[in-house]
């Protein structure tokens, strides 16, 4: 029995259709069945970040009104065999042809055949994120070091919060520049976290090459030397469990204290 | 015809001088209209001059709004005086629970974020942060054992007295009873440490913040404790 797990933000273009796609693609990297849903019903976008925009024949709304079945409406990506697919959403429908229930119904019969369903929820606090929330068993919030989306943020975690059936969220920083952070001019990792206080799930680096990658349809997760793709692959192995540190960034390397700190951090 | 009067008063009505003006004393055991009557008699004598200022004493009877008002009215009709207070001994059913209610208080753990309030009838006292945009508002007093950044409202209910307390006090937005305050710069430069502080209304109608330590001074009558041990 798979896990659903909802990304989502509150403010919009903080990056969570693209930690999504990533996230997606580094659980199928580690072997794990995974199903991505992209439930943004008339601004859909996850299709283009990986790159499966013309395979698309069903999507979700055909699925939810009975004009295909859902293996019909899947789009299988190749670069990972049988390991990740894509639900695509509909564009020629609004947020408003779905409602929870629905939702709640699909991603628990899909449960059994994934390890991983992961939910990109669309900006805002509407129809469209109750949607999105409505089957999940737990929350992932992103957001920036930003003031205005740490505001966001605070408003979407206080709504997961009243959901019964959901964990308590975890936080993801995206889009770190840790330049800004030393300066004191963007709100650093620490007071992100204990302004919203929840978990932190793990931070990614802003990276330029996120968007080159996302425009190729390529998760920029597939590249491993790529910094932001270290933090969404350490982000994933700590959905599976392990005990993973906190990535350092433009730091010099550690010393001989900061190595032992590091080997028994990770246990 | 006249009523016969056991009360403490022989007088139906009675007006005395004090040394914070006139007080009018109203015989709890006369009827209504015997009261009006008296009263419509008493204060339209031309011996009683000036536009003093009156008390109404209204003993262990209780007056519906509506005839407090008619009272009032025969008073201002018919003199100068002017009505500044009335004092009744005794309370309705609902008036009685209302205090009880204000006089409670409700403890809420956990984070008040943004979009979220939280309402208390009585004191509040809030175990946890109040994020910007989050608000919280209590009939008599707020205090946060933790971070006060949103808005906090002390006196929802008209309560001038009341306080709000906080571990730290960074908030977007202090109101007392009506009285509301926006942190402004000039504001957060006095509080240069918002730790333990306390925001009170001051005689001169404007929200002061001040040490938390100051509360027992400024406020005395929040202690429900009386002496020590």
């Amino acid at each position: 029995m798979g896990e659903a797990i909802v990304i989502t933000s509150g403010k919009g273009g903080v990056g969570k259709t693209t930690s999504t796609a990533n996230l997606g693609t580094a659980l199928a990297l580690q072997g794990k069945k995974v199903c991505l849903i992209d439930t943004d019903i008339g601004l859909r976008n996850l299709d283009v970040i990986l790159g499966l925009e013309n395979r698309i024949i069903y999507d979700l709304i055909d699925v939810l009104e009975g004009r295909c079945k859902i293996h019909q409406a899947l789009v299988k990506d190749k670069r990972f065999e049988d390991k990740l697919f894509l639900l695509p959403a509909a564009q020629t429908a609004d947020k408003n042809d779905v409602n929870p229930e629905q939702m709640k119904e699909l991603i628990e019969g899909m449960k059994v055949d994934y390890d991983f369903i992961i939910i990109d929820c669309p900006a805002g606090i509407e129809q469209g994120y109750k949607n999105a929330v409505a089957g999940a068993d737990r929350a992932i919030v992103i957001t920036t070091p930003e003031i205005s989306a740490v505001r966001d943020a605070d408003r979407i975690i206080g709504l997961l919060e009243l959901e019964e059936n959901l964990e308590a969220p975890k936080l993801i920083i995206n889009r770190i520049r840790p330049h800004l952070m030393e300066a004191g001019d963007a709100l650093d990792v620490n007071e992100i976290t204990t302004h919203l206080s929840v978990d932190l799930l793990g931070i990614v680096p802003d990276d330029e090459r996120v968007i080159s990658s996302s425009n190729k349809g390529e998760p920029v997760v597939m590249d491993p030397s790529n910094p932001a793709a270290l933090g969404y692959r350490n982000i994933a192995r700590r959905l599976l469990g392990e005990s993973v540190p906190l990535m350092t960034m433009d730091k010099p390397k550690p010393g001989m204290f900061g190595k032992l700190k590091s080997i028994f951090s990770s246990k | 015809m006249k009523a016969q009067v056991t009360g403490f008063l022989k007088n139906i009505v009675n007006i005395k001088g004090t040394n914070k003006g006139l007080l009018i004393q109203l015989n709890d055991m006369a009827s209504y209209t015997e009261i009006l009557d008296e009263l419509k008699k008493k204060v339209s004598d031309p011996a009683l001059e000036g536009d003093a200022e009156v008390q109404i004493q209204l003993a262990k009877r209780h007056y519906s709004d509506g005839q407090l008002e008619e009272i009032k009215k025969v008073i201002h009709d018919h003199s100068k005086m002017k009505v500044i207070s009335t004092k009744c001994d005794v309370v309705t059913v609902e008036e009685c629970n209302r205090m009880i209610s204000e006089r409670q208080s409700e403890t809420y753990v956990g984070i008040v974020r943004s979009g979220q309030v939280v309402k208390a009838k009585g004191d509040l006292v809030v175990i946890g942060d109040v994020n910007q945009n989050g608000r919280i508002e209590a009939g008599g007093n707020v205090y946060v054992l933790g971070r006060l950044k949103g808005f906090a409202h002390a006196g929802a209910s008209g309560n001038k007295e009341a306080v709000i307390a906080a571990s730290w006090l960074e908030a977007t937005h202090l109101k007392i009873a009506d009285e509301l305050e926006t942190m402004t710069d000039e504001l957060d430069s006095l509080s240069e440490q918002p730790e333990m502080e306390c925001a009170y209304l001051h005689t001169s109608g404007k929200i002061i913040i001040d040490r938390l330590q100051e509360l027992r001074f400024l406020r005395p009558q929040i202690s429900t404790f009386k002496g020590g041990s």
